[in-house]
């Protein structure tokens, strides 16, 4: 059986030799290759496969008063997250959290689906979970496998002060934020981006440095400990904010607008400081922040009031009479005219074939220019109006500031208009005005249009002589340009004296502005501005002089009636109740 | 005394030993280091696994030494039969991860019969061409050995087991040659194999066409034949593309991968990323044993068994593969030699037939981890875990110590 003799020859066995080492050789060749030659490659290769970097945000910086008060907050809550690899029995497991947290099922399912981005991830199920809740949680651990939990901070508002629009809101970063922003490499999506008002502004600042830290991962993704090889850097906190607010100055001008529509601004002219400013009806600070339920937003949102709105930021009002220092500053520019020169008011005035009444309908009698300016005269200003033409009167509006940006630092301001020839022309056609429209705008009606903003600062430049530097919230070392008027020293002379006279003269429009203190003198100009709303806005503009230091003050009070009767009540109200104790809320 | 066999065990070649010894150290060096951090029971501990294996695959081995060689001769077919029921067993139990692989064999534990069959059929094979009035210059006796093999290769491939159906294939043609088959005759039966890969490249099909053509000419054989066989080559060419197209999507997925391993980044080619990644890390000297990142983080799949070349080449370096690797072409070597200097003609076919089986593991298991060959689940011999594996490796040892002590009888 076994008899069949080996005819193997010795060609064949060199042959088998052969190719066994040749195939050998080839593994070889290609180990040689790959390990020796592309050693650099794949070792590179192997460390960033294992390598992941992770970031972590810094806290944001604060937001303080001008006295060091904090007005912005951080303040840690919790995010629920779980880990889908982790987690077994899901429908029940977000039963117990829902029932324990008492949350709707339904949203913890909904984030899940929402945030899932891969197995070993920790997906987030919930967040501003409070430190009750989640102890809560902790009691139910063990039934709670793949279910954990990181400390956030989110702005939170410890001072009385509500100051939503100045403050602004925190935005989280989805991919639409993040391809609309400039820098978008610093951001990662779910991080907080400051999307209004001095959080935005300031975003640079407050933001911080985010931390890096490197661990090593398995092939699932798993973190299996840190990289020793690589130093972490921790987060750099954000840089905190001195506002030029003042909490005591914003909680009198909030409690004072409580339930009213309009604006109230004090400053200090001759800084531009900001201590206080509300548009009124304004939403809580935190209504952006946490949970925020649908009808809350849908009340805000479809609130008739549009609270949403920062009026004295974007509101383009009429000014009426408080613009008449400007008119009277261009009348004061002509050397023809004579500020002691009477005109005479009979309660209307004809021009061409029209009639323009004051508003004292049996009219004034006799008014000089100061007369004029106590009693908000208008019959007097029409009657003066051939000592200027329409540019020569929006020359003197565009050196108060006005139709244009006031460079405060929250972004979001209108222009206002203040109409020229050219403007005109554009809108009424070239033979479609008149002389006549000068009329209107010299008492501040008409195609004029300013925000309240705007009129603080031209307050503040009226206080100051035309020094003011522009408004601003934030204390800074180098603030933009402010416009300069120019006017001869006599003539800021007689309107400042013009205006202490309308609130100090018996017969003056702005009397009821005087608080009764002594040493305090106030200064200021009524407007009751005209509009296609319904009732006339209120305004009152001007200034308190104490102890050598002035505050300056806007009122606009929207449809509530006569500056004289409305708007310097308040004004008072707020001095008073500013400079009420021995100690100024002013430091 | 009077020996009943004339077999001494102080002929038995101490170097093949030596090869293996060393070869399984090696392997459980580098199971321990794989199984470091394995906290799981003891039976899924790789390292642990193996060493219990060893006693079955000693014992199989040490076995084998004791079976007389004419039993060996005398049962070659019975075994084949037994092979071929045994991986046809598989089919009437539960899939394992969808395939038929596997044969639960109860105490949860499972065999895996083809690497059984493997074996077997070598031993039949070697009987059927050591046949003396076998008259190799006919294309039939060429015919019957490749259906032979054909079998069970076919009923493995649909377990579907394409990498231990190609081990399976592959002593045929070194068998034949062995036994003086006309390399002309080999060449006929790989022709065809040639057409059906290069048909799905125009440039690559036209130079087979011609090298076929210039094969047929200096070859002469009658001219029917010549123009059957070139004729034949070619519809089988163009008609590949249909078999194509009767490939499973898990098949031809690997084919395609292998081609272009961009098509598929997260599956087989995911695989072969990972391994060269941690073969070229590992550098000359390696990262260390238990240093390897792509092992421990767990990047390099099946680690214990078909990727164990690449922790070795990542945590031992390019100069422990190389001794591996040149350790197992002394060790193939050396069975090829005692093939060739095997007094009888049986002994020589079986010994070069697993000399075939081991040098086309490495082969195929190599090329594979380092890119050359697509993604094949076939381990390395004594060193990947996998009881079968492992027991089938000792019993080819077994048969190979046993058969290359030559004797008078």
């Amino acid at each position: 059986m076994l008899k069949a003799e080996n005819i193997v020859s010795f060609r064949q066995y060199l042959v088998a030799i052969g190719i066994t080492w040749f195939l050998i050789f080839i593994l070889l060749a290609r180990f040689f290759q790959i390990q020796v030659l592309g050693h650099d490659r794949y070792k590179e290769k192997a460390n960033t496969n294992r390598i992941r970097k992770v970031t972590t945000t810094a806290p944001r910086g604060l937001i303080l008063d001008r006295n060091g008060q904090i007005i912005v907050d951080n303040l840690p809550t919790y995010v629920l997250t779980a880990i889908p690899g982790e987690l077994s029995e899901k429908g029940e497991k977000f039963g117990l959290i829902s029932n324990t947290i008492g949350l709707d099922s339904l949203t913890v399912t909904k984030n899940y689906k929402k945030y899932y981005r891969g197995k070993f991830i920790p997906t987030r199920l919930a967040k501003d979970l409070t430190f009750h809740q989640i102890s809560k949680l902790e009691e139910n651990r063990l039934n709670l496998e793949g279910v954990y939990y990181q400390q956030v901070l989110e702005r939170y508002f410890p001072s009385k002060v509500r100051a939503s629009h100045i403050l602004g809101y925190l935005k989280e970063v989805d991919k639409t934020v993040r391809q609309s922003l400039e820098k978008r490499n610093e951001y990662e999506l779910g991080d907080m981006i400051g999307w209004n008002g001095l959080e935005k502004k300031y975003e640079s600042y407050l933001k911080g440095k985010r931390g890096i830290y490197f661990y090593e991962v398995d092939a699932f993704g798993r973190e299996v400990g840190h990289v020793t090889e690589l130093q972490p850097q921790n987060p750099e906190p954000g840089q905190n904010i001195v506002t030029t607010l003042d909490i005591h100055v914003q909680k009198i001008l909030e409690n004072l607008m409580t339930g009213k529509r309009g604006v109230i601004l004090v400053g200090i002219p001759k800084t531009g400081e900001i201590l206080g400013a509300v548009s009124s009806p304004d939403y809580k600070p935190d209504l952006f922040t946490g949970l925020m339920l649908e009808q809350e937003w849908d009340r805000v949102l479809n609130h008739p009031d549009k609270p949403l709105i920062n009026r004295f930021l974007q509101g383009l009002y009429p000014p009426g009479s408080i613009i008449k220092m400007v008119t009277a500053a261009t009348l004061l520019k002509n050397p023809d005219f004579d500020p002691n020169m009477v005109q005479q008011c009979k309660g209307v005035y004809q021009f061409g074939d029209r009639l323009f009444g004051c508003w004292l309908d049996q009219g004034h009698g006799e008014m000089d220019l100061t007369a004029a300016m106590v009693n908000s005269c208008d019959v007097y200003f029409y009657k003066t109006i051939h000592y200027f033409d329409l540019d020569e009167l929006s020359k003197s509006f565009k050196s108060f500031g006005f139709s244009q940006p006031t460079k405060i630092d929250i972004s979001g301001e209108s222009n206002g208009i203040v109409p020229t020839t050219a403007f005109m022309n554009k809108l009424h056609g070239r033979y479609g005005w008149s002389r006549g429209a000068l009329l209107n705008i010299c008492i501040g009606q008409g195609e004029l249009l300013v925000t309240p903003i705007q009129v603080l600062n031209y307050i503040n430049l009226l206080a100051s002589r035309g020094k003011a530097p522009v408004p601003h919230f934030v204390m800074v070392d180098r603030l933009p340009e402010n416009s300069r008027p120019k006017f001869e020293s006599s003539d800021w002379d007689r309107l400042i004296t013009d205006m202490r006279q309308a609130v100090a003269d018996k017969n003056g429009t702005g009397k009821s502005a005087q608080p009764n203190i002594s040493g305090l003198k106030v200064y200021g100009k009524t407007g009751t501005a005209e509009n296609p709303h319904g009732e006339n806005h209120a305004w009152f503009t001007g200034w308190c002089k104490v102890d050598d230091q002035n505050y300056s003050i806007v009122v606009l009070l929207e449809n509530a009636g006569s500056g004289s009767a409305v708007a310097a009540p308040m004004v008072r109200k707020v001095f008073s109740q500013m400079f009420s104790q021995d100690g100024l809320a002013v430091k | 005394m009077r020996k009943s066999q004339s077999f001494d065990f102080r002929e038995v070649p101490v170097t093949i030993i030596w090869a293996v010894v060393l070869l399984t150290v090696v392997g459980l060096i580098v199971l321990k280091s794989i199984s470091q951090h394995n906290s799981g029971a003891f039976l899924h501990n790789p390292f642990f696994k193996q060493i219990i294996f060893l006693i079955p695959a000693l014992i199989g081995a040490i076995g084998v030494l004791y079976i007389p060689r004419y039993s060996i001769h005398k049962y070659a077919y019975a075994i084949y039969a037994l092979g071929i029921i045994l991986v046809l067993l598989p089919f009437y139990g539960n899939p394992h991860a969808g395939t038929y692989r596997w044969l639960n064999i109860g105490f949860s534990l499972s065999i895996q019969p083809s690497e059984f069959a493997k074996v077997f059929i070598i031993i039949s094979l070697a009987r059927y061409l050591s046949d003396h009035n076998l008259q190799m210059k006919n294309f039939t006796s060429i015919i019957i050995p490749i259906i032979m093999v054909l079998i069970p290769t076919a009923i493995v491939m649909n377990q579907p087991d394409l990498g231990t159906a190609i081990v399976m294939l592959a002593p045929v043609l070194p068998m034949l040659y062995w036994s003086g088959a006309r390399p002309f005759y080999l060449f006929l039966v790989l022709a065809p194999l040639l057409s059906m890969l290069t048909a799905f490249h125009n440039i690559a099909f036209t130079i087979w066409a011609f090298v076929l053509g210039l094969t047929i000419v200096i070859a002469r054989p009658n001219r029917l034949m010549s123009i059957g066989l070139f004729f034949g080559n070619i519809f089988l060419g163009l008609f590949s593309p249909f078999l194509w197209n009767s490939l499973t999507p898990y098949q031809q997925g690997r084919i395609i991968t292998f081609i272009n391993p961009e098509v598929d980044p997260l599956g087989a080619a995911y695989q072969i990323i990972q391994s060269k990644t941690a073969i070229g890390s590992g550098g000359i000297f390696g990262k260390g044993w238990g240093e390897g990142t792509q092992t421990h983080l767990k990047f390099l799949p099946v680690q214990e068994s078909d990727f164990i070349l690449s922790v070795i080449g990542e945590e031992l370096g390019f100069i422990s593969v190389s001794i591996i690797l040149i350790l197992f072409g002394f060790l193939i070597s050396q069975v090829v030699k005692h093939s060739f200097f095997s007094k009888d003609r049986f002994s020589s076919l079986a010994l070069i037939g697993f000399a075939t089986v081991l040098l086309s593991h490495v082969f195929v298991n190599t090329a594979m981890t380092v890119g050359l060959i697509p993604v094949k689940g076939l381990p390395f011999p004594f060193i990947s875990a996998g009881g079968s594996f492992l027991i089938a490796s000792y019993l080819m040892i077994g048969f190979i110590l046993k058969l290359s002590v030559n004797y008078t009888e």
